[in-house]
């Protein structure tokens, strides 16, 4: 679990990275997830090449299986992450979507 | 480099160890191998404790102390962490310290207790080898590696089939090795058929949740008996997406080639090897770093039969990380282990004949820590 400043300094950063165009490079779909992604599990995550040239691991959503294509054109999001508890700061980051 | 020997070898049971705790199998390595060096306890004048994760799944930490004074010890001890790579790191330190003169002989105890915790606790402390980028996308090492796999299949054309190879390979030495966790055959279409855990790898690509420990004497004093005459560490980023390339471990080849240099050999000398096959791609990814093989061609290579038991360089014929286990603090001290038994002409079942020169590639990480050793009689 992160603390509220953690969650803070990160959601701070966010927008740097969104809203911006991608391709994907590499994908996998995790069948078994760590700690705080068990219910999202089975769920896909790549490695994107942005526009501006970083390379970044990003869960994708919204997609399905026989679409992810290498080299498919894909969007960052804003998306909750992991699970929250009922007394935690709800935490925001940086996922991918095709477009 | 110096010379410094192996003077004597301990190591556990692998595997499921309810009975006992990890202190218990750090002591009993570490009296077995001071025992098969037949040193009085007191000339160790320094311990080095190799593991990853007991601070963070039971709360217990400094266990340098810990481990030296259940032994009885008062001298100098030290706990070292690199991830998996940490007791091929407590091997290369212990070596250093040696070689510059402060001790002369080393304890290094590898020991990990990890059935205690539960699958996602394991799944969720193993993560802290990675970065935080992969932490936030809800990466897994089974994921990571699969990713691995994924950008080795789509540029070289590996197939399924070639990485399961690795473990029925693995399985089939580990049936030799009374000390293994998985001492038992598995077929191919098994490891094909197994649950996936992420895509392509399945349980049977993934090495196991194993208890385990490990200990060498290393000492700069003795003048017979098997010596490490290479011993290098090399680094990467430790996010996979940074990486120049995710068809190879940069960090591999870099401490591989110092340590050649180190022991004056080259590739092709090596009659054995144990890599770190912590899923099946890594041990395809460490025969082509390694120079086993040429780049791409590690998945036909290892199916080709060349690294099996009676091939021309078997490659971890103690079963592997795979079929042996991962105790992740113990491996890269059991991989001295392994092959120090082997030059010693003591592996029983599973000897190479005429192995005089053996290597081990110990990998933290994805690759972002590689410690590389080279033993010969």
């Amino acid at each position: 679990m992160n603390s509220p400043v953690t969650v803070w300094r990160h959601h701070k950063q966010i927008n740097k990275n969104l809203n911006k165009t991608g391709r994907l490079l590499v994908w996998t779909k995790v069948f078994v997830a760590p700690s705080g992604f068990e219910h999202e599990a089975p769920y896909f995550v790549a490695i994107v090449e942005l526009e501006d040239g970083q390379k970044m691991p990003l869960q994708l959503v919204d997609c399905e299986e026989k679409d992810l294509k290498i080299g498919r054109q894909v969007m960052t999001v804003v998306r909750k992450r992991g699970k929250v508890g009922l007394d935690e700061v709800i935490e925001y980051g940086i996922k991918a979507k095709l477009i | 480099m110096t010379k410094i020997a192996v003077a004597g070898v301990g190591l556990t049971k692998f595997g499921e160890m309810w009975d006992k705790s990890l202190l218990d199998l750090a002591f009993e390595a570490s009296k077995e191998a001071i025992k098969d060096a037949k040193m009085n306890k007191n000339k160790i004048d320094a311990v080095f404790v190799s593991n990853m994760l007991i601070g963070k799944i039971a709360g217990q930490d400094h266990l340098g102390a810990v481990i030296a004074s259940s032994l009885d010890l008062n001298c100098a001890s030290f706990k070292v962490e690199g991830a998996c790579a940490s007791g091929g790191l407590a091997i290369h330190l212990a070596i250093q310290s040696l070689l510059a003169g402060t001790y002369k002989n080393a304890l290094v105890v590898g020991a990990e207790k990890m059935t205690d915790a539960s699958t996602s606790q394991i799944t969720w402390a193993l993560m802290g080898a990675s970065s935080s980028q992969e932490r936030k996308a809800g990466l897994t090492f089974p994921a990571l590696y699969a990713l691995l796999a994924q950008a080795h299949m789509q540029k070289y054309g590996t197939t399924r089939e070639q990485l399961a190879q690795v473990a029925v390979k693995n399985h089939s030495h580990a049936t030799l090795n009374p000390k293994a966790h998985y001492p038992f055959e598995i077929t191919l279409e098994q490891v094909l058929k197994s649950n996936s855990i992420s895509y392509p790898l399945g349980l049977l690509d993934c090495s196991p949740i194993t208890d385990g420990a490990a200990a060498v004497v290393l000492s700069a004093t003795e003048s017979s008996g098997i010596f490490i005459s290479g011993s290098a560490v090399a680094t990467d980023n430790i996010d996979l997406a940074q990486r120049d390339s995710l068809t190879e471990l940069k960090a591999t080849k870099l401490a591989a080639k110092i340590a050649f240099d180190q022991a004056g050999v080259e590739i092709d000398d090596i009659k054995i090897a144990e890599v770190h096959d912590c899923f099946t791609i890594a041990e395809i990814l460490a025969m082509e770093d390694l120079g086993f093989c040429p780049k791409g061609e590690g998945g036909k290579f290892i199916a080709g039969g060349s690294t099996q038991l009676g091939g021309r360089c078997p490659v971890n014929t103690s079963g592997g990380l795979k079929a042996c286990g991962h105790p992740v603090g113990a491996t890269g001290v059991k991989q001295i282990i392994e092959i120090t038994q082997q030059l010693r002409q003591s592996a029983a079942l599973r000897q190479v004949r005429g192995a005089n020169l053996g290597l081990t590639q110990n990998v933290g990480g994805t690759g972002a820590t590689v410690a590389i050793h080279i033993l010969q009689t």
